[in-house]
């Protein structure tokens, strides 16, 4: 059955407890295929090594895969050649190489070569230097979603591995357990109830 | 006249199939008239275009929205929060659309064309207007007086509220009369927290409710229940939240009295001097570009305030000639929208082992304090606030520090509490505010554009700083912390309450329209839309031209069955 099939049924007798995650299963796909995976349009090899690693860092396998495998890379790829500005992007592309500059002056390699402990030291630099310089005067009329990456490679980074991590299906499904369609309100409920009536 | 091949008449011509443009199309089929509904977009089909549970994993931006696209073709209406990545196939592209301002004086036109209109998109709250604001340009001196009052708007409410379906908790407030409501939605624990901190400090002088909105918590006129997925402005499959789409156009349509033409973009009225009537409507096929034309006995232009007053002043005869149905020369003047945005949030400690389960698409709203039974020095009138409490989910790590296995653990689990009001201001009728006709410029259809000139006065810029200073003050009273306040500057137009110029009045010389919708100037011709309201209140509107179209239609039947019209 169709989703939305499924749906008007539901809503015609009003009985939305019932409705399981499989009824979602059917949704659509052509955006995804429009976009080939693993096919990269604006990262290097090498440049997309050091964004699968840093954001991997960032967001690393726990008891939920993470960036990794939620392939934050290739949304990272796609937001560099299709959405963002040609100033943004290359701000983008500079920290990149400033990571590998800076792994090669710490630890005699590049980043992506570097071991998880040494990436993170770099991370950790970056981070700090961001917290120091953040600067939340935001330009006007820009949605929220935008607003950072004109900011800093690492402001532009840690936006787009959240944004390209919790957003995918692992991030979504398996991470977050989102919710579509809860079925029903509850103002104030225990945490992790299974109240869905 | 003119020859027109084998015109079709109708009873009625409805300009518009939004908010209400559908009200019209139901009313008026179901008191037997043949109508023809005109809407300049194109048809909507709920299965193929609702998007409301399209995941955000499905979209290719993943909610970030097609920033080059937007920025080229919607660079206007993608500063509304509904223009999203998902919904914004619902606003105009302003390319084709185009309208011009002020340098320095910008105003948001957001709009929507298509079977609808922008009924798909709103945001729901509805509330009753009060003597409060249909005196208050009495009272004040400003404006006109509005011809009518609560007590002649009253069973209109009711009867648009009994079909459309409005959730909300009475309160027995004079200045926001209860509606007749389905049960209300729940708040949630912050927001009983601070509900209950409230009426200790203040008493019933501010009072926090549930919001009231056009969404059903049960089964209505055979619309199910929401199911709390949240996104309304995306569509809603089950029809659950009220839009002509949902509601209004599918009455009308069972009449079998409705005739729909999507794509028919209107250009003009046709005026006849000798009966002192408009005959029919020119319209350009929005997909062809020819021009047709209709007929029909009564006119209903409801295609939005200021695309109504467009399509009056682009109207013009040698008799109107500053617009049609403009003898007062108030067409197209005191163009009035909401100052929003004042407000403040913080965080209410407590409650971490709790949640709101569902989204409810729906805040909370303290109602006007302001001029009620007190007297402001600073400014007129006032405001009310909507709100929430929510615990924030993943999106703060953007602006957190941190990384690795117990940053991605923290961020699995809600934030604190935060909760947050902000202002909708009462907007002054200014005849400085106003709309003309850009005569260098026309549309994709070629139809000649406005020019909008529109700026905050003094008196709005006052309410946006008490709407900031309040919300501070509430939410220390109901001990929260990191308590943020803020007046930010949104220009007129994206609060998308944008309303007046072709205001209602008893007075012929000053005002376009008369206590029923119907144009001093031109009997069988009406405007229940934005474009009527003479003052603005601090409320949400639709809920009043929903009620303002129901009546107008009634009268216009019974003076076409009196044989007047």
């Amino acid at each position: 059955m169709k989703r939305r099939e499924a749906l008007r049924l539901m809503g015609a007798v009003s009985v939305f407890s019932v409705l399981s995650s499989d009824l979602f299963a059917a949704t659509l796909r052509a955006q995804l295929a429009e976009n080939k995976a693993g096919v990269l349009r604006t990262l290097s090899p090498a440049q997309n090594d050091i964004v699968v690693a840093m954001s991997d860092v960032m967001i690393p396998a726990t008891d939920t895969p993470g960036a990794k495998a939620a392939k934050v890379n290739e949304f990272i790829d796609l937001i560099l050649t299709e959405w963002t500005t040609d100033e943004e992007r290359k701000v983008f592309l500079e920290g990149l190489a400033e990571a590998d500059r800076r792994a090669n002056a710490l630890f005699g390699h590049g980043f992506a070569a570097a071991v998880a402990n040494e990436q993170a030291v770099i991370v950790q630099a970056f981070d700090e230097e961001l917290a120091a310089q953040r600067n939340e005067k935001l330009p006007e009329q820009v949605r929220p979603w935008e607003r950072t990456l004109v900011l800093p490679f690492f402001a532009q980074m840690r936006r787009l591995t959240l944004v390209g991590y919790y957003t995918s299906s692992i991030g979504q499904e398996q991470e977050l357990k989102v919710e579509i369609i809860p079925g029903a309100l509850h103002g104030c409920v225990p945490a992790k109830s299974e109240v869905n009536q | 006249m003119k020859t027109v091949k084998k015109p079709e008449t109708f009873d009625a011509i409805i300009i518009g199939s939004g908010m209400t443009g559908g009200w019209a199309a139901k009313e008026l089929t179901e008191k037997s008239l043949k109508v023809l509904v005109l809407e300049a977009g194109r048809p909507i089909e709920p299965d193929q275009d609702y998007v409301e549970h399209v995941p955000i994993t499905e979209m290719k931006f993943r909610g970030m929205g097609n920033r080059r696209e937007t920025l080229k073709d919607q660079p206007i209406q993608r500063t509304c929060y509904a223009c999203d990545e998902w919904a914004s196939k619902f606003f105009v592209n302003d390319t084709e659309n185009p309208y011009t301002t002020d340098p320095g004086k910008p105003f948001a036109w957001i709009r929507g064309r298509q079977v609808g209109g922008k009924s798909i998109l709103w945001a729901r709250q509805s509330y009753r207007w009060s003597d409060l604001d249909f005196e208050a340009n009495a009272r004040d001196g400003l404006g006109v007086d509005w011809p009518i009052r609560y007590a002649d708007i009253e069973p209109w409410y009711n009867y648009v509220e009994d079909f459309a379906g409005i959730t909300g908790q009475a309160e027995g407030l004079s200045q926001l009369p209860d509606s007749h409501f389905l049960p209300p939605m729940e708040m949630n624990c912050a927001e009983i927290a601070v509900k209950e901190a409230m009426a200790k400090q203040y008493g019933r002088d501010r009072v926090m409710t549930i919001g009231r909105s056009a969404v059903l918590t049960q089964t209505h006129n055979g619309r199910a229940a929401c199911h709390y997925c949240g996104p309304c402005h995306r569509g809603c499959i089950t029809r659950s939240y009220f839009s002509s789409v949902n509601a209004t156009l599918p009455a009308a349509e069972k009449t079998g009295r409705m005739t729909l033409r999507p794509f028919s973009v209107v250009h003009s009225l046709i005026f006849d001097p000798q009966t002192r009537r408009v005959s029919g409507v020119r319209v350009i096929d929005g997909q062809t570009r020819k021009a047709l034309e209709f007929q029909g006995r009564i006119i209903f232009v409801c295609a939005s305030a200021l695309e109504s007053t467009r399509i009056l002043l682009n109207s013009a005869t040698p008799e109107f000639s500053s617009g049609l149905a403009n003898s007062s020369g108030e067409l197209g003047k005191n163009l009035m929208d909401h100052i929003m945005g004042g407000g403040a949030d913080g965080i209410i400690p407590g409650f971490l082992d709790r949640v709101q389960f569902g989204n409810r698409p729906n805040g909370i709203y303290v109602p006007r304090f302001r001029n009620v039974s007190s007297k402001e020095k600073n400014f007129l009138r006032g405001y009310a606030y909507q709100g929430a409490a929510e615990r924030d989910g993943w999106e703060r790590g953007i602006h957190e520090t941190g990384f690795g296995a117990s940053f991605k653990s923290s961020l699995r689990k809600p934030g604190p509490w935060k909760m947050t009001f902000h202002g909708f201001g009462e907007c002054l009728p200014n005849p400085a505010n106003f709309v003309e006709i850009d005569k260098e410029r026309v549309d994709a259809w070629g139809v000649p554009v406005l020019k909008i000139h529109c700026e905050w006065r003094d008196n709005e810029k006052a309410l946006l700083h008490d709407m900031m200073i309040q919300a501070a003050e509430m939410l220390a009273a109901a001990g929260a912390v990191e308590i943020e306040p803020y007046a930010p500057y949104n220009p007129p137009g994206l609060t998308i309450h944008e309303m007046g110029t072709a205001r209602m009045g008893a007075d012929p010389k000053k005002s376009v329209l008369n206590a029923h919708n119907q144009a001093h100037d031109v009997k069988n011709l009406f405007l229940p839309d934005g474009a009527c309201m003479a003052s603005s209140s601090c409320v949400n509107p639709s809920l009043t031209y929903m009620a303002l179209t129901a009546r107008a239609c009634d009268f216009a039947v019974s003076q076409m069955k009196k044989g007047e019209l």
